[in-house]
Formats: C-alpha cells, structure tokens, sequence
C-alpha cells in the first residue's frame, strides 16, 4: 500500500519542525530548573498527584470546564475546535484500523487517508465511520465559525474587547481558520469523484458531482489536498512560535503544578511554561479595570506575557498593573499572573547599600512578651482610628497585647518586593521574624491585608498563628469573648484585593459586620470585587488616575444606599474617604463602637 | 426706582460690595445662610501681619450695613442663581438687576486627614480652633494646662493631591507666623515648631513678620511635612517628619499639633454654577471671566463675584476685590440702562 503523494511534504515537513521545536524547548526548560524543583518532581511522579493531573489534562486542556465556567460561548467555541479536533485524530487512526486492520500506516497515512483510499483500491464504505468524522468535523467548524465571529465582533462573544495579535499568531492563526474548511472542500471533492456517505462531504460530494463539469472537479482536486496540507504545514511551523504554543505547554504544566510546583519572586525555567501556556484569548482584558476605566490598553496581562515571552518586555508595562488579581481570578489557564508579574519586576542586582540598615540594631525599644503581637502596619499608622478601635477591642476583652510595630517593628517588605528590591526586603522580613521569635508570641494580629500576605506568604513564622484583625475580632465574636451591640444601620462591606483575592478571607469581615448591622452587597463583590485604585504595586498611573478608579468603584459602593461603607484595608479606606459622600469605617471601628461592657 | 442687586453671601466680601452700591444709590439686598452677618472672620482674633483686632475692622462694617439699613435675608440659603435674580431653597424668588456671588470658601475638614489624628486626639486643634480659644481669652491643652512645646503644620488640606486639593490657600504661611508669634507671646518658654514646605510671604509686611518671628521670638522652622502624629500614653503627640533640609528622619514629642487648615471651594459651588451656567475651575471655586480685566465678572453678563468665591484670599484682598465688584456693578447696571 502506498501512503505517499507529493502534496504530503508540507505537511510531514511542518509536523517534523513542530516535534522538534516543542521537545527543545520542553528539554531545555525542564535541565534548567532549579534543584529544589527537580527534588519535587522526582518526589511526585510516581504519586496520585500524576493521575490527578491526567484528569486535570482532559479537563482542561480537551473540554476547556474553566473557559465553560467564565463564558460559556467561548468554553464552546474552545472545546468544539479542541476536543473535536482530538476526536479527530483519535476516530480518524480508527477508521483507518477499521478500513486496513492492524498495520502501520504513516502519520500522513491517517491524516490524509481519504485521499489515499482511491489510491490504495479501497472502494468499500464504513458508513458509521464516515458519518461520524463528518459530525466531529461539523463541530469543529462551528468552533471556526464561532472564532471567524469573535475576530469580526468580540460582544458576540460576551466579551468587549478581544486580544490584539502579533505577526506570528496572524500567520497561525490564519492557516487554523481555514485549515477546516480547506479540508471540508478536499475531502468533498474527493467524494463527488469517488464518492462518499458522510452527511456532510458525501452530500456536498454529489451536490458538486451534479452541479460541477467534471473536468472541472479533476483540475482541482489534487490543488485541494495541497491546499489542506500546506496549511496544516504552515501552522504547525508557526505553531511553537504562536499563542497556539498553549496547547502543547498546558500539559507539562499541569503536571508540574500538581507536583507542586510554582512561581517565586526570583524568575526560572518554569515561568517559560506558564508564559507559554498562555492562550492570549483576552478574557483577562475585560475585567482590568486600567483598561475599562481608564482606557490604557496594551499593560494587561495577556499583553504582559506576550512581551515577556517574546524579550520585548519594558519596566513600563510591568509595573503598569494594580495587581489587584482580578485577571488572575479569571484565567482559565490559572497562570500565576501576579507573581509573574512580580519576578518581572525584579531587579538582578539589587543589593542594597549596607549602611542605610544601621538604624536597624537597637531599634526595638519595645517590651513585654504578650500573647498576642498586634502589628499595625505602616498604612494603619495613618489611619488611627483603626489603631485606636483595636486597642479598645484589646481592652475590652483584657488582652495580653505586645505592640509589634509601635515600638520596634519596620516595614513587612511588601512595597520593596512590589518594586523588584527583593533582596532589601529579605533585611526587613529577617528583622521583623527575629523579632516576632523574640517576644515569644503566639498569635499575630495585623490591621493591613498587605502585610497580612507577606507574613503568610514569604515569612517562616511556624508556631505563630498570623490573623487579619477581621478574623481575630471575628474569632472574639464567636468565642463569646467580645460581645457587641446591633445597631439599625446598612453597611456595604468593600473586600480589598489582598485580603479577598489575595488571602481569601471573604466570610470573616461580614459575620463581623452582620453582628452589628445589615450587610448589602455592591454589585462586584467577593472574588470579583473591584480595586480601589490606591495600590502600592503600580508605580506607572498617577494621581489623578488612581482617584478616578476610586471614585468610580466608590459609586458602586454607595450606590446600595448603605449609611456606611466597611472595609479593613487602610489604602482602601484611605481611598474611598477622597471619593465617598457617605461615612467611611474601618471594620474595627464598626466593632469598637458597639462593644457592649459587661 | 432704585436698581436691585442680591449679594450671596454676608461675609465681609458682600457685606463690602452691599455698603458701596449702596453708596452709589443701588438697593442691594444680603442672603446670608447663617443667622449672623460676618462670615468666618467672626472667629478669627487678630489679623496679619498688623495684629489689628478683627473686629475692628469687621464691627464697622456690619454696622455700617445695619445703619444703612440694607435687607438681609439670614439664615436663607440660595439654590439657584440668575442675572434677573436668585431662588432661595425656600423656592421663593427674589428678582434683582443683577447678582453677586459672595459665597466664599469652605474650610478644610481637618479629620480627612487622619493621619493627624484631628477629632482623635485631643490635643490636635486647627489653626481656626486656636483663634477661637485666644477669642476666649485662654489657649490650653484639653487638661487646662500650659503647652510647653507646641508644632504648627502647614498646608493641611492645601496643596495635597491626596485629598485632591492641588492649590495653595495662600494665606496659611502667614497665618502660621502669626500665630507663632502669638503663642510665644503667651508662653514666651514654650518651643514652637513651623513644619512647612515652602514659605510664602508675598504680601507687605509679611516678610519682615517671619524674619522677626525668627529673630526676636526664636520660633523653629522646619522644612518637611509631618508624616504621621500619634497620642502618647499621657496625651501629648508624637510626630514624625522628615527635615528635608538636613534630609534626616525626624521624631519628636509636643503638647500640642496646631493644623493651618486650607481654603476650599464650597462643595455647592457645582450646582450654583450648573443652575446659571458658570464655571468651575478645576481648583473648586468659581472661575472669573478673565483673571486680569474681569476678575469679578462671570461668563454670564450680569452675574459678578466678589471675595474668595473665586479663589482663596485674604481679607485685604476681599475688601478690595468687593470695591471693584461695585462699581463694575453699578456700570453695568448705568449701561444696561441708560441705554435702552
């Protein structure tokens, strides 16, 4: 049997290139790890965490749930044009097994095996085979016809904006729309002169045989395979070069990740694979608020991995961002979005001048060993009601209170790490962990969200519990320790990024708050909740940009006509003070002012 | 008969204009939205740079406008504004020949900047509470004792885009010598520390009043803004600034934060405006047709402002500006209708 024409080539070329380009680029990002990684991948592989992350591949990487959850058209347009397409292949190598038996066939053998069943004397149908690869190419062309629509008018899709393309994604990006219906026509052409039952090319086979002057059919069915197959050449080539890299680089990913690997605020090798698993399919540009309130439209995240990922990347767009995680809670690949981010901005040598740390010996003036740590926080100083509501809350339940900032503390090191000076902030988080260990405390109360994440995240605090006051107050509440009177008045409670999306802590801050009053929801709110525009992780927008994403989401907040707006995060406090009309508390404040003595 | 005039606002800028188009033989009529004629000078002490008493020059105005026996609508606010006369929240109307806007200025609400710990504290009081307590003959910290060592900080609610007040309130820097002065006058051992960023002393007689501040009663000037106050165990307040002139970290217990709160454009500037199509400069207040040959007209002929409605000023200034407002009233008014 022969499985070879001439218009085969492109196609064995491009798909050559393909394996070639993936397997170097997989090799090389997997050598350069760094040691620790490779110990935990050696440790996982032979574990469930492997057949997890099978299911997980299915999941994702053929039906695409997580698109399906955020958009359910454009989950459909992704499955139809992936899952299809791997139905394709997977019932197209049975089809030939069903027509030839158990015998190797080369991979153009597969792919173009109704050209080569003529060729090869093959003149008996299976029609069940037939109908079913016209149905899953049906699908896939629905999917091309959704993509064709997105391109022409992204609303169609449910979303405003859609993703601007290099020259690379065009070129793929074209030959994939039109590879399917190349393969409509070849494959119908061959049916009007060899004929066909599928429901689709063996209809549209007669219809042609009827209509169309033979000649005409022979002079362009060899073109149509050379069309198809070209097309597929050139998409595969431009393939590890475009965003349709994601499909490839999803996979090893999602292994990885449930080895429990992940990115860090110094860059590596695995960063290549989350950059590359990006799809570019945009659903991260509608939920940027730079980009709907403020139009600055080329810094979002789908924009800031393509420039990573191709070295074009300036400080400009990296530190451009609010990271407020509203993208991140949307990715449907799960790309850690902030800490890439994050390692972006980091400096590569930015050892700090040693003496500027003098201050730091004897600083801590500070005594007793409380229980409790309470670590106001450097935004919190400027916020002193907070300060002053939570000594009260001390008081009323005889707290055994160190003050950790007041006295002795510096800096979490958040604002240093957020400006890429990782190795200042490792002075700050040894300083403040020396100092926790050394006043023997158990428990740590912090008033702001942002050290409440470094502390959790980049401190080794083990045996000391670390809270946001919104849970320890919470705590007090349901122990029975504290106990607070209801008043009659609504509140809306505004989550703050690092303390909602950041910490997850969603429920805490309105059990407290539904203690005292009525909660009302705005209309964004928990994970979807809107930034306040004050925070320290962008270092690009000014003032009065900041102000307008304030004011904006302020409305939102007043628009549920609460008498007060809540939230427990001194920057957003701070901005929804310039903005709002109605009053503005802190979460501790609402407490300590209902807090009935016994 | 006698042309008409409504003048919005009873502060010295309306008061000023209503005596002097009186003078000229027009009727002006006063809608003040207190219950007292003055404005906010009723609670100001002394005045810069000559210590003259306010009331001093205030008292003879308001008599003035009583013996003139002009109509005063007190305690009226005005909603809506129109060359042919103004409607007050009361929806009556009060029809005139043309209107003045002598509306003034908001002060700093000194609590939005909590960081100061205004309302929080108790011994941080703004630069308008200190006139009051010296009105009332006494300056004390909240326990009835001595301040031993006061700090002045200013530009508080001024030229801060966090509180998005970008423009200078032009008098405070004065203001702040004064009031040194004055407390070292009471407490001649006190300490007393200016934290300021600029020094502004554009007026005559101001210059020479810091030089002196500095010389003969050794007031303390610190260039940098005060970061963050914070109340001690025993009620005194620690502040710390930076000192940009040495460029060092500064901390430092005092007695007593004085706040030389700013000057704002009312926040019903927006809907007067909007009611006779007016505009508002970014800065808040009203914005004059042209700052050099028609800074007390509007964009609508037969609407004129006059005084700090316009932009911070200080009280010299307003009386002034009020002159001119009158006669480019009574101008106006003789053109309009002489020749008809």
């Amino acid at each position: 049997m022969t499985f070879f024409a001439p218009f085969t080539i492109p196609f064995i070329i491009g798909t050559i290139f393909l394996f070639a380009a993936v397997a170097t680029k997989f090799v090389l990002w997997l050598v350069r790890l760094p040691r620790v990684d490779k110990r935990l991948i050696r440790h996982n592989l032979f574990t469930w965490h492997t057949l997890a992350a099978v299911w997980e591949v299915v999941r994702e990487s053929l039906l695409h749930v997580r698109i399906f959850k955020v958009n359910p058209v454009l989950g459909f347009m992704h499955a139809s044009l992936a899952f299809g397409w791997f139905l394709l292949i997977v019932v197209g190598w049975i089809e030939t097994v069903a027509y030839l038996g158990a015998q190797w066939v080369p991979l153009q053998g597969h792919v173009f095996f109704k050209y080569f069943m003529p060729i090869n004397g093959i003149t008996h149908h299976e029609p069940l085979f037939e109908q079913l690869m016209d149905a899953l190419l049906l699908v896939v062309l629905t999917g091309v016809a959704l993509a064709w629509m997105k391109r022409l008018r992204s609303r169609f899709m449910g979303m405003r904006r859609t993703t601007k393309h290099i020259l690379f994604d065009r070129v793929a990006l074209s030959a994939l729309w039109f590879i399917f219906p190349a393969r409509l026509i070849a494959e119908s052409l061959t049916a009007a002169l060899y004929g066909g039952e599928g429901f689709l090319t063996g209809s549209l086979g007669h219809a042609l045989a009827e209509t169309v002057p033979h000649d005409l059919l022979v002079m362009f069915y060899e073109p149509s395979w050379w069309v198809y197959s070209s097309l597929l050449g050139i998409f595969f080539v431009a393939m590890p070069f475009s965003r349709y890299m994601h499909i490839l680089a999803e996979i090893p990913l999602i292994f990885l990740r449930h080895w429990k690997l992940h990115p860090t605020a110094e860059r590596k090798s695995y960063d290549r694979f989350e950059v590359e698993a990006c799809s570019r399919c945009g659903i991260c540009i509608d939920p940027c608020q730079l980009q709907s309130e403020l139009g600055i439209n080329d810094v979002q995240s789908v924009y800031f991995l393509r420039d990573r990922r191709y070295n074009m990347l300036n400080l400009k767009v990296a530190n451009n961002c609010l990271m407020c995680g509203r993208c991140e809670a949307k990715c449907p690949v799960g790309i850690n979005l902030n800490t890439l981010r994050l390692n972006s901005r980091a400096k590569r040598r930015n050892i700090p001048y040693e003496g500027r740390y003098k201050y730091l010996r004897g600083l801590d003036r500070s005594s007793g060993e409380g229980r409790v740590g309470y670590f106001a926080g450097c935004m919190t100083s400027l916020t002193p009601a907070t300060q002053h509501s939570m000594e009260q809350i001390f008081k009323a339940v005889g707290e055994d209170v160190w003050f950790a900032d007041r006295d002795g503390g510096v800096c979490c090191g958040r604002p240093l790490m957020l400006t890429g000076e990782t190795d200042a902030a490792r002075k700050m988080v040894a300083y403040n962990t020396d100092l926790f260990r050394r006043h023997n405390i158990t428990t740590l109360v912090t008033s702001c969200p942002i050290c409440l994440r470094v502390f959790r995240e980049h401190y080794r605090l083990d045996g000391i519990e670390v809270l946001h006051h919104s849970e320890y107050i919470d705590r007090l509440i349901t122990e029975g320790r504290l106990s607070v009177a209801a008043d009659a008045r609504r509140y809306t409670y505004h989550d703050p990024c690092e303390l909602g999306r950041g910490c997850g802590i969603y429920d805490a801050p309105r059990r407290v708050i539904a203690a005292v009053g009525e909660v009302v929801e705005p209309k964004h709110s928990r994970r979807d909740a809107l930034c306040c525009g004050s925070s320290l992780a962008n270092t690009v927008i000014d003032d009065s940009q900041q102000l307008r994403l304030g004011e904006r989401m302020t409305a939102e907040l007043e628009a549920t006509g609460c008498d007060t707006i809540v939230t427990s995060c001194p920057l957003c406090m701070k901005a929804i003070n310039r903005a709002a009309r109605c009053s503005v508390e802190d979460i501790s404040e609402v407490v300590a002012k209902n807090i009935l003595r016994s | 008969m006698a042309k008409r005039v409504v003048i919005v606002g009873g502060g010295p800028a309306g008061m000023q204009t209503a005596l002097e188009l009186k003078a000229r033989g027009i009727e002006p009529i006063i809608v003040e939205r207190d219950v007292e004629l003055g404005g906010k000078v009723r609670d100001w002490h002394k005045l810069f740079p000559s210590f003259t008493p306010a009331s001093d020059v205030l008292d003879p105005i308001i008599r003035g406008v009583k013996s003139a026996k002009i109509r005063c609508f007190l305690g009226q606010e005005v909603r809506a504004i129109a060359p042919d006369g103004v409607t007050l929240r009361s929806e009556e109307r009060i029809h005139a020949d043309a209107v003045v806007v002598a509306t003034g200025f908001t002060l700093f609400d000194a609590h939005r900047k909590q960081e100061y710990g205004y309302g929080l504290y108790s011994n941080v009081i703004t630069s308008v509470d200190l006139e009051r307590m010296m009105n009332n003959g006494r300056v004390t910290l909240a326990d009835g004792s001595e301040p031993r060592r006061i700090a002045i900080l200013h530009c508080v609610g001024s030229r801060d885009e966090k509180v998005c007040q970008r423009h200078c309130s032009k008098v405070c820097c004065i203001t702040g010598v004064k009031q040194a002065i004055e407390l070292k006058q009471m407490f001649p051992t006190a300490d007393v520390f200016n934290f300021y960023m600029d020094i502004r002393m554009f007026g005559a007689g101001y210059e020479e009043l810091y030089r002196e501040a500095q010389q003969r009663y050794n007031v303390h000037f610190v260039r940098g803004r005060i970061s963050e106050a914070a109340q001690t165990i025993n009620d005194r307040i620690q502040i710390k600034a930076e000192d940009t002139l040495t460029g060092r970290p500064l901390r430092m217990t005092v007695d007593m934060l004085v706040l030389l709160v700013g000057m704002n454009g009312n926040r019903d500037n927006e809907s007067l405006a909007a009611s006779a199509s007016l505009n508002i400069a970014p800065n808040g207040f009203f914005e004059p047709k042209d700052s050099f040959r028609g800074a007390v007209c509007s964009q609508r002929e037969g609407i004129f402002f006059a005084g700090a409605a316009t932009a911070p000023k200080s009280l010299a200034d307003t009386l002034a500006e009020a002159s001119m407002t009158a006669s480019t009233v009574a101008e106006y008014l003789n053109h309009k209708y002489n020749t008809r």
